[in-house]
């Protein structure tokens, strides 16, 4: 059914006002990342661009050790995550064992508690074995984030793979691991790439848990962002800096999985 | 090549370990206490409802096509698939070629198996399926396509070889599906529901496929269905099963002509046979079976004389083409015609003979009959059954 031109044209023009409502903070905190500590109030566009912000921050700070350090414990998750979780949403998806449905939903649930209501306890805990301001710590208690998200995809996946295709394998002579490489992975690619680097997302840009369970050896960008807020003087250049490149990587990763993100979260493996 | 037997084979339905092991416990103290009191026989009674397929035995010789046959859950699809190793054998030994494979790895257990909703692999095109069994051997390049360009003329699908399993047709995936699991030459052939997927004429064509292939290669074969017709049609000897019991395993023609019981009188056959509970009246040397409701009486072949009575209660089978009309003879009896149906080529004429039941009978007599005329039948005597109305087994005559 072709839509009447009116419907289109409000259509679209929602749309616009809806893109520019939510690109504008978006857009302000790369105008402040360019604008002087003089010029920084003014809510005109023009001004004179200046890269002293950059400098200041990319060159004269230690930013990048703070942007290693997200990156290490973000991909780290997300790899121990995968590592843990393909296994773990094959096995819902195709064991039945008591308390399956519990177990499932209990790993969802990890999704609903407030970050600060577990943190608290977390804090006491990671001091007392050690894991506080370790790698090992954030990745752990990052799983909270990204394993929910991974299992669920992958575990819907994992159920439109009928279990006689994995039969006909064993049949043919393969071993378990030779029918997942071969036979399971190329099915569940698409799910698992666009879970994959959801969680990623979302682990990139976690705060609370980073700036309690962390914060003197390992500083991730989110929580160093904080540190341009001093006592006497807030640094808007910088932490619009900061932001800027802390949020690029997440930009180019959602620009360059578009498509696998809305096909691998909204199709079944073998459909089609 | 190997024939294929089953001995004493049970299956269990799928239990936890610890009721299996309660289930053990059991089945000793009933052996051990002979003094059968009715607890005991109760459980006796509990653990034999908990068999998917209970005590099933059958010879398959060498190059036959068995036909497994059946309504859905009577355990045709677990037996075959205990024979493939994908089901744990409870109990009983299954043998292929003479050797025990209960405890082999289902791939070397020389059988191939065209599963019922195809399970192609999805990722990889119609040559890599049907060479993925070859692959995994790790023959060379050279042979895996010599093997696959054997087999694929052979199952009519040497054009799709390229196409991915999604792009294919229903008919189009069995015959992969099948070719899949002859590239390996496999001793024993399996075959669950091959043509219950596809629509009518697609299943017609693959049925004389299969008959074909089957000719050619000359491989044992199991068919499980539970379309009579497909089984009657392909099989050299049909196994029908109920409740995971073996009730009658025989040639297509013997379970058509002489059904052990009333179970396979009644599911062998389209139209099915009549089959009606009838009293049996008359005297010492004439009987007749006796519709009560509507008073029709048909003689009883003299071949039963020896095993009804007067007073009987018997289940009496009969098929549609075994009840004649003859209005010449006289010990024909007299009835009315319910329903006239022309199918064409045959006639099916009903008869009431009590209240919601209807006697069938199929004529190519081209005489048109109106409802309510009368009518004059008679059952030819050497296809009459009777069954025992308790049990359903077959009244043997003389």
């Amino acid at each position: 059914m072709r839509e009447s031109a009116v419907s289109f044209f409000f259509r679209n023009l929602f749309l616009v006002f809806w893109a520019l409502f939510a690109l504008f903070p978006l857009f302000w905190m790369v105008l402040l990342s360019f604008k002087s500590d003089a010029e920084m109030f003014s809510t005109t566009f023009i001004f004179t661009p200046t890269l002293d912000n950059y400098i200041n921050v990319l060159l004269h700070t230690n930013y990048f050790r703070c942007f290693l350090d997200n990156l290490i414990v973000s991909g780290g998750a997300v790899i121990l995550s995968t590592l843990v979780g393909v296994p773990a949403a094959y096995a819902l998806a195709r064991f039945n064992f008591p308390g399956k449905e519990d177990l499932a939903f209990q790993i969802l649930s990890f999704k609903f508690a407030p970050e600060m209501l577990v943190v608290l306890p977390l804090i006491i805990i990671y001091n007392r074995i050690g894991l506080y301001d370790t790698y090992l710590g954030l990745i752990w208690v990052y799983q909270l984030i990204t394993m929910p998200l991974l299992v669920w995809v992958l575990r819907g996946y994992f159920e439109d793979i009928p279990v006689e295709v994995e039969q006909a394998a064993q049949l043919d002579g393969y071993k378990w691991h030779q029918i997942f490489w071969k036979i399971l992975l190329p099915l569940i690619r698409p799910g698992l790439v666009a879970a994959a680097l959801l969680s990623f997302i979302f682990a990139w840009n976690s705060f609370t848990f980073p700036l309690l369970l962390s914060g003197i050896k390992i500083i991730p960008v989110t929580v160093e962002a904080l540190r341009y807020i001093g006592t006497d003087t807030i640094r808007y250049g910088q932490m619009a800096v900061a932001a800027t490149v802390t949020a690029l990587p997440e930009v180019v990763l959602a620009l360059v999985i578009q498509k696998h993100l809305v096909r691998g979260l909204s199709f079944g493996a073998v459909k089609g | 090549m190997a024939g294929l037997t089953f001995k004493n084979v049970f299956k269990q339905y799928g239990r936890t370990k610890a009721q299996q092991v309660f289930d053990a416990d059991k089945t000793v103290a009933l052996d051990a206490d002979k003094s059968v009191d009715a607890t005991v026989r109760r459980v006796a009674a509990q653990i034999d409802n908990q068999y998917a397929v209970n005590d099933f035995s059958l010879e398959c010789p060498d190059g036959e096509f068995i036909g497994i046959l059946g309504p859905s859950g009577c355990g045709k699809t677990t037996s075959l698939r205990m024979v493939a190793g994908l089901e744990e054998i409870t109990r009983g030994e299954i043998l292929i070629g003479g050797r025990m494979v209960n405890n082999l790895h289902p791939k070397d257990r020389d059988i191939g198996l065209a599963f019922e909703d195809y399970a192609l692999y999805p990722p990889l095109n119609v040559f890599e399926n049907i060479a993925f069994n070859l692959r995994a051997k790790g023959l060379p390049d050279e042979e895996i396509r010599r093997k696959v360009m054997e087999i694929a003329p052979l199952m009519k699908v040497e054009d799709l070889l390229d196409a991915k399993p999604a792009g294919l047709s229903g008919g189009q995936k069995q015959r992969v599906n099948i070719a899949r699991a002859l590239v390996r030459s496999p001793s024993v052939l399996l075959l669950d529901e091959p043509l219950s997927h596809l629509d009518g004429k697609m299943r017609q064509i693959l049925r004389t496929e299969i008959k074909r292939i089957h000719k050619q290669i000359n491989c044992t074969t199991i068919l499980v269905t539970h379309d009579q017709l497909e089984a009657m049609s392909l099989s050299d000897r049909i196994a029908i099963m109920k409740d995971g019991r073996l009730q009658q395993f025989g040639t297509p023609l013997e379970v058509y002509d002489n059904p052990v019981n009333v179970f396979v009188a009644g599911f062998i056959g389209e139209p099915p046979m009549n089959l009606f509970k009838v009293g049996i009246i008359g005297n010492a040397r004439e009987r007749y079976f006796h519709f009560a409701e509507r008073g029709i009486k048909v003689r009883v072949p003299d071949k039963y004389g020896k095993a009804v009575f007067p007073g009987d209660m018997v289940v009496l089978g009969v098929r549609p083409t075994d009840v004649l009309i003859e209005p010449d003879n006289p010990a024909a009896t007299d009835a009315k015609v319910a329903v006239f149906e022309n199918l064409g080529d045959e006639k099916r004429i009903s008869i009431e003979v009590g209240p919601e039941d209807y006697l069938t009978l199929i004529t190519d007599n081209e005489k048109r009959y109106k409802p309510g005329v009368g009518i004059k039948i008679i059952f030819r005597e050497s296809k009459t059954h009777i069954f025992d109305k308790s049990t359903g087994e077959r009244i043997q005559g003389e």
